[in-house]
């Protein structure tokens, strides 16, 4: 059974006729299945554990950024503590505007098509970072200011410069120097510093930044004035520790998926 | 000669990239190709090839496979293989290599060893 988890938003009255066309194409592809609607109050972990409890086999997040994070984080949690076995695929259907940047990445697009992609059931198993006892599918960031990071306590790191910092998991967002070895669709995370140190002696110009690459086994941010942002989604205080997840998330996407 | 050699020794893919906003200080071992434009403060240490650009500033003994160096080092540079040593170089430290190409302008204070065991020295 198909369990649609509808973020709080989606019953707004913007989105009624996008909502509408994309349980019309639901119903025509025979994915029919259960609604449930989030409420402010409402957690979204409970209700993935138990619809999953009841016999959901795909949980599909409806909504932006923000329900697809903490879906990915509940069925890692989930998976973590052998709740659930590897067979229950998240699926998600975005909604807004906002967050096509993810959709895109999953291969998914649209909301329309997103329904598509549901029945074409391409399954992909995604290795997840882990920041402290959360879970990330993309990436963690944090600003390069007051910020110290230690890797696999044989160094540390400062930055001169104010930029961004982010430990990468699936490179949305965030473009990797060309010289860099990385594999995204491998079980490795690479921390990315990014600045704007540019030729600032010159009126008007501006250098093209300046990018560093470090692979790593575990690493700890410390920075005691920004939170870390999770997928974009969702804040962490500091310190962190951050790793490669034990565990993979089977994800529905798309055959245009970027990675 | 010297610019097949030079071919030889770019960089296609590294591993890291330390940059010129960033200071690295402890220990830093790596297994794959290392390029850095930043300061850093420790040893570094690599199975591969390491690119010191010219913009670097190392404090550190240099320990890798093969070696392109074009930036400020203090410390002694042990290399397996190939070391290249730009005009841009200001090394201060012995220097361990089996083969070597020092560019004209670039400054070395330190012993050099050349060869396979390293036993061979000569004072520039």
């Amino acid at each position: 059974m198909h369990v649609y988890i509808y973020d709080t938003f989606v019953s707004d009255k913007k989105y009624i006729n996008q909502v509408a066309r994309v349980e019309t194409r639901i119903t025509d592809l025979g994915l029919n299945g259960k609604i449930v609607r989030m409420g402010l109050i409402s957690s979204v972990s409970s209700a993935i554990e138990n619809e999953i409890k009841k016999g959901a086999n795909t949980i599909i997040a409806v909504g932006d950024k923000q329900i697809f994070s903490q879906a990915v984080n509940a069925m890692a949690q989930l998976l973590a503590r052998e709740s659930i076995g590897k067979s229950v695929p998240l699926g998600f259907i975005p909604v807004g505007k906002k967050d096509l940047l993810i959709a895109d990445s999953l291969g998914i697009g649209s909301a329309e098509l997103a329904c598509d992609i549901l029945s074409q059931r391409r399954i992909e198993a995604l290795s997840l970072g882990q920041a402290n006892n959360s879970y990330f599918l993309f990436s963690a960031t944090v600003p390069t200011e007051h910020t110290t990071i230690e890797i696999d306590e044989n160094y540390s790191i400062e930055i001169k410069e104010p930029g961004e910092i982010g430990v990468i998991n699936l490179a949305v967002g965030f473009t990797l120097p060309q010289s860099a070895k990385t594999d995204q669709a491998d079980s490795s995370l690479e921390l990315v510093i990014k600045t704007a140190q540019g030729k600032k002696y010159l009126p008007g110009k501006r250098g093209a930044g300046d990018q560093s690459v470090f692979a790593f086994n575990k690493l700890r941010i410390i920075n005691k004035k920004y939170p870390i942002l999770l997928d974009g989604a969702k804040n962490l205080t500091s310190p962190v520790d951050i790793q490669v997840a034990p565990m993979k998330i089977s994800l529905i996407v798309g055959k245009n998926r970027q990675f | 000669m010297f610019k097949d050699q030079k071919q030889n020794t770019d960089v296609k893919q590294a591993e890291t990239i330390i940059g010129a906003s960033v200071r690295v200080k402890g220990n830093f071992h790596g297994d794959g190709n290392i390029v850095i434009e930043g300061e850093v403060e420790g040893n570094v240490k690599t199975k591969n090839f390491l690119l010191v650009g010219k913009s670097a500033k190392i404090s550190a003994d240099i320990t890798a496979k093969d070696a392109r160096v074009g930036g400020k080092v203090s410390g002694n540079i042990k290399v397996q293989g190939y070391l290249e040593i730009e005009s841009s170089a200001r090394i201060n430290g012995d220097i361990h290599a089996k083969e070597l190409s020092i560019e004209k302008g670039a400054i070395l204070n330190g012993h050099c060893h050349m060869g396979d065991d390293h036993k061979e020295g000569t004072q520039k």
